[in-house]
């Protein structure tokens, strides 16, 4: 058997395949269909300081190989998480890294504050790159001063292992990348969703609420692989790959373009099985091309 | 809801196809083999089908459980063709496998006090009625069942309601089948006819500005109901948060959304409020 443990900073995934913030919601809803003790990691729907409503409907809509999202971070607070979602999470034999949402450093803080004390989390994804809330969305990831000041100052306030999920819409996503790094990021992950927009020509009206939204899906895949890719060129710490993966294949093309790690997102509504498949599927491949372990894999790119 | 049962966990399954019939117009019946749906699933509840293995389109798409055989182990669900997925699956034929996840949602509540049930369906917001008439007739309660459309091609499953001993009335905008006019206006002659509105249940299922006046019914007339309603859903059991559906007196930070797809499609006529 291939080892296809990865290391993030301190912490040890048992395979590389996480699933991404907003994608799962807090692991029950899916437990009915998926072995959650088979994943890397699972990374938690974003948690806020207090209770978001959300944006009003229409919040998605579908497009070829792809879809628009726009929920707003509609999510149930770090108490209510505590309360009500932790017990839960902390049962499932797999990493626990709690995505964290805010508009200021300040809410990160009380977060991270509020989760410190508990048990059983093993990592932080700071969202600084939501394209669908008024404020603390995407301009956290789109300045690296900003960037920067926020990772610092969150790392202050945790040894938990920490990462930076960045936003491909800018112009040198690098650039951000090396800004969390040099603040103290354990890992960056890339990407969140693009900034995208579809219209009702019937209407003559957005087919989303909030006009623009997030694109997601196999579409933005390529995009994905060379963000991950200009990355690699400018940071040592781990990447996390997300990003149109649908299935194993996709997931290669990640790792060896230097990802440490994965997150299946947008395929999990098709199928939440997707990242069980994956993992399973990781090994049959390294087993194939005689890999003792998953990370001689990654960045191995030839170029 | 409090006071709704617990339903029953879902399940992703490949399913062989039995028939697919044309019934009328666009819209088509297509029976599909999958024990644990048809022995699990209550009325109200969906499917989430899988078009096909490629990306467009893109998401599963959500048809309410139609009617199903418990000892036969089959379900069926009904369609029109509106796009691109209902219309690949127009063309699917006996013995191809499809993958479906459910059952989904909350279903219909049938309450203990229930003498007669009223189901109304608007054009194809007929979908789940059948399965919903035939558990209450079970129960050896009356049901009447009120389905209107535009026109007779849009009609349909009308004898599967007389194949339970329900009476039917129709009625079409055009005159094509049924009394000319709406089925709201069938519904008030025959609500006008009944002497106590005690244990009278109103079920329904349609467009919103049909489920709108269904509500604005319920509540003139002080009867309870419940709508199934139809929104554009991403994954069909919670994880996207794509459906939101307005709550009736929702206070900003305590919720002013619930989602169709784990909260309903069922809701009572009192706890939401439609878009449009």
């Amino acid at each position: 058997m291939a080892d296809l443990s990865v290391q993030i900073g301190s912490l040890k995934l048992k395979n590389p395949v996480l699933v991404a913030s907003g994608t799962f919601g807090y692991g029950k809803e899916s437990a009915a269909l998926v072995n959650l003790d088979k994943l890397g990691g699972i990374v938690t729907k974003s948690v806020s300081p207090k209770p978001r409503d959300g944006n009003p409907p229409p919040r998605i809509v579908e497009l070829p190989a792809g879809m628009l999202n726009s929920i707003g971070l509609q999510n149930v607070g770090v108490e209510a998480f505590v309360k009500e979602k932790l017990p839960f999470l902390k049962t499932v034999d797999t990493a626990l890294i709690v995505n964290i949402a805010g508009s200021t450093s300040k809410e990160f803080l009380t977060v991270v504050h509020r989760l410190e004390s508990e048990e059983g989390i093993d990592g932080y994804e700071l969202n600084f790159s939501c394209p669908n809330v008024k404020e603390g969305g995407l301009e956290f990831s789109q300045d690296p001063k900003v960037t920067a000041q926020v990772t610092a100052f969150i790392r202050k306030a945790t040894k938990r292992p920490l990462i930076v999920k960045l936003t491909p819409n800018v112009t040198r996503v690098s650039e951000i990348a090396r800004a969390a790094a040099d603040s103290g990021a354990d890992a960056v992950s890339l990407i969140n969703t693009l900034v995208g927009m579809s219209v009702d020509v019937e209407l003559g009206r957005p087919k989303i609420n909030t006009i623009t939204a997030g694109y997601s899906g196999p579409a933005i895949k390529p995009i994905a692989l060379a963000k991950v890719y200009e990355v690699a060129q400018h940071v040592t710490i781990p990447i996390i790959g997300i990003g149109g993966i649908m299935n194993t294949q996709d997931a290669l093309e990640f790792l060896i373009t230097g990802a440490t790690a994965i997150e299946v997102g947008t395929a999990n509504f098709l199928d939440p099985r997707t990242g069980e498949r994956i993992a399973a599927e990781l090994s049959d491949y390294c087993e194939e091309h005689n890999l003792a372990s998953i990370s001689e894999l990654v960045g191995s790119l030839k170029t | 809801m409090p006071g709704k049962k617990q339903h029953s966990s879902k399940g992703i399954f490949d399913c062989p196809i039995l028939s697919v019939k044309n019934l009328v117009g666009d819209i088509y019946l297509m029976r599909m083999s999958c024990p644990y749906i048809a022995q699990n699933a209550v009325p109200g509840q969906f499917i989430n089908i899988k078009i096909n293995n490629e990306f467009v389109p893109f998401l599963r798409k959500p048809f309410s459980v139609c009617r199903r055989s418990e000892k036969e182990g089959w379900i069926e669900i009904l369609w029109k063709i509106v796009g691109k997925g209902t219309e690949i699956m127009s063309r699917y034929q006996r013995r191809e496998v499809v993958n479906i996840l459910g059952p989904l949602g909350r279903g219909y509540d049938i309450p203990p006090d229930l003498q007669i049930a009223l189901l109304v369906g608007g054009g194809l917001g007929v979908a789940p009625l059948p399965f919903l008439c035939e558990e209450i007739r079970k129960l050896g309660k009356s049901v009447e069942v009120f389905l209107g459309a535009s026109s007779e091609s849009e009609l349909s499953m009308v004898g599967a309601f007389r194949d339970f001993g329900s009476e039917v009335f129709l009625a079409t905008e055009d005159g094509s089948l049924g009394k000319r006019g709406l089925v709201t206006e069938i519904l008030l002659e025959r609500l006008n006819q009944i002497p106590s509105l005690q244990g009278v249940y109103l079920y329904s299922c349609g467009p919103n500005p049909f489920l709108q006046a269904m509500m604005n019914l319920s509540e003139e007339r002080g009867i309870v109901g419940e709508v199934a309603i139809e929104t554009m859903m991403g994954c069909g059991f919670g994880i996207c948060v794509g459906c939101p559906v307005r709550v009736r007196d929702g206070r900003v930070g305590e919720g002013l959304f619930k989602l169709t797809c784990i909260d309903g499609p069922v809701f009572n006529t009192t706890e939401i409020l439609l878009d449009g």
